[in-house]
């Protein structure tokens, strides 16, 4: 996995549209082995967690605050380092990338966070934009492809207006945007509906399943159960540190509450690896 | 700009200076402070060195003569020297006219005894003429009995020289304190917009931008504060300088006998080159020393 193999990774394998490996088209976009992390030694996150997505696949990662939702998703984009164990995306080792790899790996997954990540003082279009510009594409196909992206979440004609002025719906809507112009392989969803009113969060909701209808693989990390419900989608359950898929006969994890805690996790003891 | 150079070069990314053109702005008006002092400095220099030029090329003489010489003995000897090779013109001075021409200037040297004021023959020399020829004339000169002594204004070149050099000395020096002014003023302006675009670089890390791509645009920006510094100042020099000389040129130039020039343009040039390049330097370091960037 070292030396030969990170080099041909930081030239071909995470770059759109080449395949270096044939096989690799039938392997799971996204492995977890026995993977460890935590920012205080007394307080680990996760815990020799494993979790297979495949590719295509719509997942939503849950589970109560503090449970290391957000925690699997930076793991994966390399903003934070496990401390143990092995994620594998595409069939590479992430956590073993050297540091002039890991551009290559962010221009292959979109990210959109609860809070936007947006430039107040940029434009939409600039917003949009600046992730086809990191990978040094010709404006001309710039301007087409953020076009397309604008219009695929509803903000086709707002390109010159300051993302500021902007509602929280629409500045997500951007930030949709911006994670998919570059059509990545993987688009991580932190929190996306936390800052918005529940129409507007299923109004996201959709925007992620159209973006997952043409085949982007979508992890998508929420605590709000009412989104849950919506569509049935593979449901895996951060808690104590390890993963844990909800199997289809369970339905939705039924309770008077929207949001999920402690309690809706107890029935669920079903390992991953075991499901 | 419509192609993948101008996003790899960094300008597509220059929209992060719009914000920020407040700061820019007095961060070269800062750089330009302390280029205008070496900038002036070597404008002294340029022009002390253009009068040494001057004064050693195009050389002159005075031949003062002794109270008893002669009329006939003057004359031949003015004629001798105007068939002299090298030599453009010759003038003879009386006492008298000596005296009156000293007394135009100051009154108070009316009080002053006739012999302080002896008849001299000017001699003008072409700009051809080398130090050799005018030291081996003047020594021929002083042989001659109608002659007391022979001034050819060497020691003032001497002393223009040592002046120059002290100039350069001056100008080096100052530009050792440009130099730290620069990086001072840009490694200050640099944290400054690093910790004003905190987001965007969040943004450009997010997507997948490399170390190269988010630091160019602050490494250009540091170029062009420095080269606008150093423009500004010359701008500003350049101002001043056609104030002063329109105020002094003739006088300068009936004095000194050479007309103030501004700093030559390759010269400017170089300067606003320095201060691109100590710009964009700064800058790199300094982005490099912050980890997260």
């Amino acid at each position: 996995m070292a030396g030969s193999s990170q080099g041909s990774f930081r030239n071909q394998a995470l770059r759109a549209g080449h395949r270096y490996d044939p096989s690799a088209a039938s392997r799971p976009i996204l492995v977890f082995e026995d993977v460890y992390k935590s920012y205080r030694a007394d307080q680990p996150v996760l815990r020799g967690m494993s979790l297979v997505i495949e590719r295509g696949e719509f997942v939503f990662v849950t589970g109560p605050s503090g449970s290391g939702k957000s925690t699997l998703l930076r793991l994966i984009h390399r903003t934070e380092q496990v401390d143990d164990g092995r994620i594998l995306f595409l069939g590479r080792d992430v956590s073993r990338l050297p540091d002039s790899a890991i551009p290559a790996l962010r221009r292959n997954i979109g990210v959109v966070f609860q809070d936007f990540r947006l430039v107040p003082s940029w434009t939409v279009y600039d917003n949009v934009a600046i992730a086809l510009e990191v990978i040094g594409l010709p404006q001309r196909l710039i301007r087409t492809r953020v076009g397309e992206a604008l219009e695929r979440v509803g903000l086709a004609g707002r390109g010159s207006d300051p993302a500021r002025v902007l509602s929280g719906g629409e500045q997500q809507r951007v930030a949709i945007a911006r994670s998919l112009v570059h059509e990545p392989a993987l688009i991580l969803a932190d929190e996306p509906t936390g800052n918005l009113d529940p129409q507007l969060a299923i109004d996201i909701l959709g925007l992620f399943e159209d973006i997952h209808e043409t085949g982007t693989t979508v992890l998508f990390a929420t605590h709000d159960r009412s989104l849950l419900d919506v569509r049935p989608r593979r449901i895996v359950i951060l808690d104590e540190g390890k993963a844990t898929d909800v199997p289809p006969d369970m339905g939705s994890l039924d309770d008077d509450d929207d949001d999920l805690d402690d309690d809706d996790y107890s029935d669920v003891d079903v390992d991953v690896e075991a499901a | 700009m419509d192609n993948s150079f101008a996003n790899k070069s960094g300008f597509g990314t220059w929209r992060a200076g719009r914000s920020d053109w407040r700061l820019q702005v007095l961060s070269v008006f800062s750089l330009s402070v302390a280029f205008i002092c070496l900038a002036a400095s070597l404008l002294v220099v340029t022009n002390i060195e253009s009068l040494r030029d001057r004064w050693s090329r195009a050389g002159r003489a005075t031949v003062y003569l002794k109270d008893g010489a002669k009329d006939p003995d003057i004359a031949a000897l003015s004629a001798a020297l105007e068939h002299t090779e090298g030599v453009s013109r010759v003038r003879r001075i009386t006492p008298d006219e000596a005296r009156r021409e000293v007394v135009q200037t100051d009154e108070a040297l009316a009080a002053l005894p006739p012999e302080a004021f002896p008849g001299s023959l000017e001699v003008a020399f072409n700009d051809s003429i080398t130090d050799e020829q005018l030291k081996t004339i003047a020594l021929k000169l002083r042989a001659l009995p109608a002659v007391e002594t022979v001034e050819t204004y060497e020691r003032w070149t001497e002393r223009l020289s040592s002046l120059l050099g002290g100039g350069v000395t001056a100008s080096a020096c100052l530009a050792l304190i440009v130099l730290a002014a620069v990086v001072s003023v840009v490694g200050s302006t640099m944290r400054l917009l690093l910790q004003r675009r905190k987001i965007e670089v969040e943004v450009l890390r997010l997507v997948g931008a490399t170390d190269g791509f988010v630091r160019r645009p602050f490494v250009l920006e540091g170029a062009s504060q420095g080269a606008l510094g150093a423009a500004l100042a010359l701008a500003m020099l350049g101002v001043l300088f056609l104030i002063v000389k329109d105020h002094f040129d003739q006088q300068l130039a009936n004095m000194l006998g050479i007309t103030p020039s501004f700093l030559p343009w390759h010269l400017a040039i170089g300067m606003v080159a320095l201060g691109g390049v100590l710009g964009a330097a700064t800058a790199f370091v300094s982005l490099r020393k912050l980890a997260s960037v």
